[in-house]
């Protein structure tokens, strides 16, 4: 209690003595021994955060998209819109590793991009053509994960450092999520063609009144509302 | 009597343009239902078969363009906390704080974009070129810039809201004005007080002591209980 008083009083007394402030304080100097990655695989992560960006940005437009009043795929726009989130969450998960391992330092301004390149598309036929071009996203996201592990693992500037721990991480955390998520969207494919063909073969074959049962059955598949 | 049957045929002519230009949905429907007649091959893309009403033609560029600041925004606060979360800033409570106001710029950008549509619009996205910043800043700094960051985004805010009040110019909008009113300005008024009381907060202990390294970590450990 009297230290907090003498705290206060002293700061009374020096806050009379100067009105500037003082913002910033010195940064000790850290030993930075234990700062171990290596360039090639600190840029290739830098990369990989950015198009976990892009590919956010690409489900942020299908979302859109879908959500048109005179498209109107609620369930789809649901979907892509959890995609997007989902994407943006994986840049911050390598940010947050990358600063873990004491890196992003410095730099930090251009990590991700503020300005914004023109979308290659804005618009998708259907929702199986979104899927498909959803899937294919998530091919190139696998590859360039399997890329940065390979540039971590053996990377060209001599060090010869294996980062065990990164290649770990990011097969356990990002390609066990690539692969499950690459496993369902095949399978919102194949649902939805299968939907499709189970329509045509309804008009085909049945009165309406007939097959109602079925369609509801069909149709109460919650992603396809 | 002839001025009249001419004045009449100009008439029936705008009539019938009008007619052509602002179908009602139920007539499309009836064409686009009988059996005989000449169809377009998707009549409903040109009729009012939308969810389109009021002044969101008017207002629709805005509202994209509101959006799209939320975006970069939420880029520009990711930024700013990440910079607080390298093992030399070390700012745990500022690094949260920041990551907070990213969080909800994203979230507001897919609630905006989600209303957009509701109206019956269309989200745009164009290229967005902004000037390069420095998101590198301290403490006091970055209090600083998401003041004038929020100050911007409430101008946004307004700057609709007026358009979407005014009976002149038919940008009168009301779902959109109370759209604006209901989930940003009054959210956005409590965010400014906030960063306001903050800066208040720490400049005072910024201006007490020659050595600061203590206020800027007792106020870091206030942000990260919050
Ligand atoms: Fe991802």
């Amino acid at each position: 209690m009297k230290s907090i008083v003498a705290f206060a009083f002293l700061a009374v007394v020096i806050s009379a003595v100067s009105s500037e402030l003082h913002c910033t304080v010195k940064r000790p100097n850290i030993p930075n021994d234990w700062i171990d990655m290596v360039r090639p695989c600190v840029e290739e992560m830098k990369k990989q955060i950015q198009k976990e960006i892009n590919a956010s940005m690409k489900y942020l437009a299908m979302g859109a998209h879908f959500s048109r009043d005179t498209v109107n795929r609620p369930g789809f726009a649901k979907y892509f819109f959890e995609a997007a989130s989902e994407e943006r969450e994986h840049a911050i998960k390598l940010i947050k590793y990358l600063l873990m391992r004491g890196e992003l330092v410095s730099g930090v301004s251009k990590l991700i991009k503020t300005s914004f390149d023109a979308l290659p598309t804005t618009h998708w036929n259907n929702a199986v053509a979104a899927l498909e071009d959803a899937l294919k996203t998530e091919a190139e996201v696998t590859k360039s994960i399997r890329n940065v592990i390979s540039v971590c693992e053996e990377p060209n500037d001599n060090s010869r450092f294996n980062d065990y721990h990164l290649s770990d991480y990011l097969t356990g955390e990002f390609l066990e999520e690539q692969y499950k998520g690459q496993r369902d969207i095949a399978g919102k494919i194949s649902n939805s063609r299968n939907l499709w063909a189970t329509m045509v073969n309804l008009e085909n074959s049945c009165s309406i009144k007939n097959c109602c049962k079925q369609c509801k059955i069909k149709y109460s598949r919650p992603q396809f509302v | 009597m002839k001025m009249n049957s001419s004045t009449l045929f100009v008439v029936c002519l705008l009539g019938i343009i009008a007619n052509v230009n602002a179908k009602e949905c139920r007539a499309t429907i009836q064409d686009a239902c009988r059996p005989y007649i000449n169809k377009q091959s998707n009549p409903l893309l040109e009729s009012t078969c939308n969810a389109r009403y009021g002044a969101i033609g008017h207002l629709e560029p805005d509202l994209v363009k509101y959006a799209t600041s939320h975006l970069v925004k939420s880029f520009e606060y990711l930024l700013m906390s990440t910079h607080f979360g390298n093992y030399d800033m070390n700012r745990e409570g500022f690094e949260k704080l920041f990551r907070g106001y990213s969080d909800s710029k994203w979230a507001d950008t897919i609630e905006l974009i989600k209303h957009i549509t509701k109206r019956g619009g269309k989200m745009n996205f164009s290229p967005i070129s902004t000037s390069a910043d420095n998101y590198e800043l301290y403490e006091i700094e970055s209090l600083a810039k998401a003041l004038d960051m929020e100050k911007s985004s409430m101008n946004d805010a307004y700057l609709i809201h007026e358009r979407a009040i005014r009976k002149i110019d038919s940008s009168h909008d009301p779902e959109i004005s109370h759209y604006i009113e209901e989930e940003f300005v009054e959210k956005e008024a409590g965010t400014i007080r906030e960063l306001t009381g903050y800066i208040t907060e720490l400049s005072q202990m910024l201006a007490e002591s020659e050595d600061n390294g203590l206020a800027l970590h007792f106020f870091d450990d206030y942000l990260k209980g919050l």
